[in-house]
């Protein structure tokens, strides 16, 4: 078996004396889009923070071949990128600007442009919609790993506030970048997504109660044990 | 206007200040008999510029490092422990406090350090209330330890009243003054390069570790230059509250907010407003000047009262 861009064996975070994430074991290849879903408060923030080395975890954990709670800040920068759900900025930049920060202007420019923000480079940040402004976050993310081979991409909730078009361009580009080698670990609530996915992890209560392919992941009794009945039914 | 052109209008314009400040004696406006003006002002002329220097970039590394616009070294008790501390040496030991030349600048660090440590552990946390709540707090506790020591202090009195208002630019002397000038612009240099971390900071810490920046090593090194920069501009001028404020939000007004242009153009603006200050408070009032804190409070509180303002709506 060929060894995984993104490993971890009985990974654990704990917050405040509560067990968020409890023995999560999962593995990523390059190529491969993995969707982590669950309900609210199973710990899927949580655990995405922890596999980039950004809260204190026990457990182990490998993304590159090394473990990003002890590598280097410039080896973790090369090996994984990390959007929050919510991204916010103290400062009001230029969208412009965002390029330049991390480093990778036209990376970051090109980006943009396949997310279609091309027209508002000149713009501040609060000169944007929040769905704009998470895409012009999304870009900045996807910039800092200009290249892909090898690295991980870890994304909290990409899709919220977007739009239907502008999903589905986050989507593409995506699939863009695990096609070029790298690994993606995408956190979210929409199923359908999550089905298009390569890999799914189901997490409740901080644990994994399934993983594998999307039809084997996403059964109707997985789905009704993890978020109801009524859940089952919309599924 | 672009930056290049800003750039050259301000330095005119600052070196047209420098002419102006050396021209203000206790005569009011003049040159003075033979070489006075070199001796007697341009020690004052340089103290205020390296002060405003480290006060503005001082402002700009604390507003940096919290994210936030409201953070001043003067209005979150840094500027206070630095007094604290020189009047804490000059009450325990007023004799040896003046025999090394860095006596003074040390207890000034330290008292700085302590009020900085105190920040971090209790303001932080990107509530604008908390991080000024805990500053006002270390405000009074620093400037009532300070007017306790300067009450029982009979040589020392007059000293530390005078730089709890500011008023201490018009002591300074190529022999007092070189240690803390030559501080002032070694802490402004060494703060320049975490322009970059800056930026990156700004996304918050989990995004600026996760774009490859030390974070913990950032805030450590931003909160030791801004006690540096606190401690040596405050044994130059006294307490000066709002430089670190009015010098950062003006830079961001003129070229956006990368820290690149913040950093160097907080300090430069710092140095230009304190040396504005001082040299409307002589020329005015010949006679009995007004310190440059005052008139740095005159022109900083409302435009304090405006930012917040904004802020909060």
């Amino acid at each position: 078996m060929s060894e995984g861009l993104v490993e971890a064996l009985g990974l654990a975070v704990e917050l405040g004396g509560r067990r968020v994430v409890d023995g999560v074991s999962l593995r990523a290849e390059a190529g491969q889009v993995v969707a982590v879903v669950g309900p609210n408060g199973a710990g899927k923030t949580t655990l995405l923070r922890a596999l980039a080395g950004l809260v204190a975890s026990s457990g182990e954990l490998r993304i590159a071949g090394e473990d990003p709670r002890s590598a280097s800040a410039q080896a973790n920068a090369r090996h994984r990128a990390y959007c929050a759900q919510k991204p916010d900025c103290a400062w009001d930049y230029r969208v412009s600007d965002l390029g330049d920060i991390v480093g990778a202007a036209d990376p970051y420019a090109d980006c943009l442009n396949r997310l279609s923000l091309a027209g508002l480079t000149e713009r501040r940040l609060t000169q944007l919609s929040g769905g704009e402004q998470k895409a012009a976050f999304l870009a900045m993310t996807f910039a800092a790993l200009a290249e892909p081979y090898g690295a991980a991409l870890l994304l909290d909730e990409p899709a919220a506030s977007l739009d239907v078009a502008r999903q589905a361009l986050v989507a593409a580009e995506i699939r863009r970048f695990v096609q070029a080698g790298g690994t993606a670990i995408v956190a979210t609530h929409d199923l359908s997504f999550a089905r298009s996915c390569d890999i799914v992890v189901v997490l409740a209560e901080g644990r994994l109660t399934a993983a594998g392919d999307p039809s084997a992941a996403l059964t109707p009794d997985v789905i009704a044990a993890t978020w109801g009945a009524s859940a089952q039914a919309e599924a | 206007m672009t930056a290049t052109r800003a750039t050259l209008a301000g330095l005119a314009g600052l070196a047209a200040l420098v002419a102006l400040a050396l021209s203000v004696g206790a005569q009011g406006f003049g040159w003075g008999d033979g070489g006075a003006w070199a001796l007697l002002r341009a020690p004052r002329v340089l103290a205020a510029l390296a002060a405003g220097l480290a006060l503005g970039i001082g402002g700009a590394a604390q507003q940096g490092v919290f994210r936030n616009p409201l953070a001043d070294p003067g209005l979150t008790g840094v500027f206070g422990g630095a007094l604290f501390g020189i009047a804490l040496l000059l009450g325990l030991a007023p004799d040896a406090a003046w025999q090394r030349a860095w006596f003074l600048p040390a207890a000034a660090f330290a008292g700085a350090l302590a009020t900085s440590g105190l920040l971090v552990v209790c303001g932080r946390g990107g509530s604008s209330a908390r991080l000024l709540l805990t500053g006002l707090g270390l405000n009074a506790f620093t400037a009532a330890g300070t007017l306790v020591i300067a009450s029982r202090s009979g040589e020392s009195r007059e000293l530390l009243t005078n730089g709890a208002f500011g008023d201490w630019l018009g002591m300074a002397t190529f022999e007092l003054a070189w240690l803390p000038i030559l501080l002032c612009v070694a802490a402004t240099l060494l703060l320049l390069p975490l322009a970059r971390a800056f930026d990156l900071l700004a996304f918050g810490a989990d995004a600026a570790r996760g774009f490859g920046a030390d974070v913990a090593g950032v805030r450590r090194d931003a909160v030791l230059l801004t006690a540096l920069a606190a401690a040596a501009a405050t044994c130059l001028v006294g307490q000066v509250a709002f430089i670190g404020l009015l010098a950062p939000h003006l830079a961001r007004k003129i070229f956006g907010p990368r820290h690149a242009w913040v950093l160097p153009c907080s300090a430069f603006l710092g140095a230009a407003l304190l040396l504005g200050a001082d040299t409307l408070g002589r020329g005015l009032w010949p006679q009995a000047p007004l310190s440059a804190a005052a008139v740095t409070a005159v022109l900083g509180a409302p435009l304090f009262i405006w930012i917040a303002r904004g802020r909060h709506e």
